[in-house]
């Protein structure tokens, strides 16, 4: 814990001092790098509202709930317990949402049973996917993404198969 | 991807004129609202991130890191210009140092580098491979978790490094072994629809 959380500061001290010897003018460089960050948050924007609103709704609609209900005995079959069901699904499309699951199972489970470290593992090795595919898009001209969404989605199921059969031996 | 937009917000809508049809309206803005508060903290992050990345260009370190991974991003990616290289191998090493918010403002632009190489509607395999190794995530340490699972009381919060990081490369080696297979089913039909 400790040491992973010197990581950032340590890089951020070395480029200081790789900065001083390069005799780079550090401010001024930071200010010309930060400059692109509101035209960028901007044109992420719209991608940003469309992926919230679909999230939002299918959450309040009880689509999530119900469709959890539904995968739970195929998700058993391939390894996953029915606790972690919603928690797969949720995974792909919100990152705030699947910690929020994630705290849920925390509470209910405690924080060292094989529910929540089976969890823990799935949220460590899985990104948002949904984000992710739009948000770099972003800037692109390409529309069409062709099969990137379902194999990162193939890809990301077999890791939460594997983090169930993992956490069991280890 | 649109595909997938479409079909999730008409059965979203669906469902709630059954369930809650004056909730509709709310929860539209809800997300709205939502949106708009994390487009305003990214501004923030983004600032932070793209002036550090602007100091390690001015340094000509990308260029230490990219040729340090050129043998894996020649593999991965294929030909691409130098400069789209730099972002791409930048994107990576932030993937996997799990600095989740430094990643994206890289990994756009080098989705512009390739994007521009592709010019097309259609997605191309090296912008693919990009999309699915940021989505399949190759962080070696998963910080935010680790730290919620302490918050909980757990006894041994970093059990679960080892685990993860056999999931994660499962993940990823599958992800690119698929994009590689899709790739080439998608050159053999292209051939055959020549003919």
């Amino acid at each position: 814990m400790t040491v992973s959380a010197l990581i950032t500061p340590i890089l951020i001290i070395l480029l200081l001092i790789y900065c001083a010897k390069k005799r780079v003018n550090a401010y001024q460089g930071f200010i010309n790098g930060a400059k692109e960050a509101v035209p960028l948050s901007l044109s992420i924007f719209p991608f940003l509202v469309a992926i919230f609103l679909v999230v939002e709704l299918f959450k309040v609609s009880g689509l999530t709930t119900y469709l959890s209900n539904i995968l739970a005995p195929i998700f058993n079959c391939i390894g996953i317990p029915s606790e972690l069901c919603e928690l797969v699904l949720i995974r792909p499309f919100s990152g705030s949402g699947g910690l929020a699951v994630m705290e849920t199972i925390f509470d209910t489970y405690g924080a060292d049973s094989y529910i929540a470290r089976a969890g823990s593992v799935i949220m460590g090795s899985s990104e948002t996917v949904f984000y992710v595919a739009t948000v770099y898009f972003a800037q692109a001209k390409a529309e069409r993404l062709l099969y990137a969404v379902p194999v990162a989605l193939v890809a990301c199921l077999a890791s939460a198969i594997v983090a169930c059969q993992i956490v069991k031996i280890m | 991807m649109r595909k997938i937009w479409f079909v999730m917000m008409l059965c979203s809508m669906v469902a709630l004129c059954f369930v809650d049809p004056e909730g509709s309206i709310n929860s539209m803005m809800t997300a709205g609202g939502n949106a708009v508060s994390l487009s305003i903290k990214l501004i923030g992050v983004y600032a932070i991130w793209l002036g550090i990345i602007k100091l390690v260009e001015l340094t000509g370190l990308n260029h230490k890191i990219a040729n340090l991974l050129s043998p894996v991003i020649d593999w991965l990616f294929g030909k691409t210009d130098k400069q789209t290289k730099n972002y791409i191998a930048l994107n990576m090493s932030a993937n996997m140092l799990g600095m989740g918010n430094a990643c994206t403002p890289m990994g756009i632009k080098a989705m512009q580098g390739l994007d521009r190489q592709n010019n097309s509607k259609t997605a191309s395999t090296a912008m693919i491979m990009l999309i699915v190794i940021n989505a399949t995530s190759i962080q070696l340490l998963p910080t935010t978790i680790i730290g919620l699972r302490a918050t909980y009381g757990s006894t041994s919060s970093s059990d679960i490094i080892i685990p993860t990081l056999i999931a994660t490369a499962v993940s990823t080696i599958l992800g690119v072994v698929l994009v590689k297979l899709c790739a080439k089913i998608k050159d053999k039909l292209g051939k055959n629809h020549d003919c």
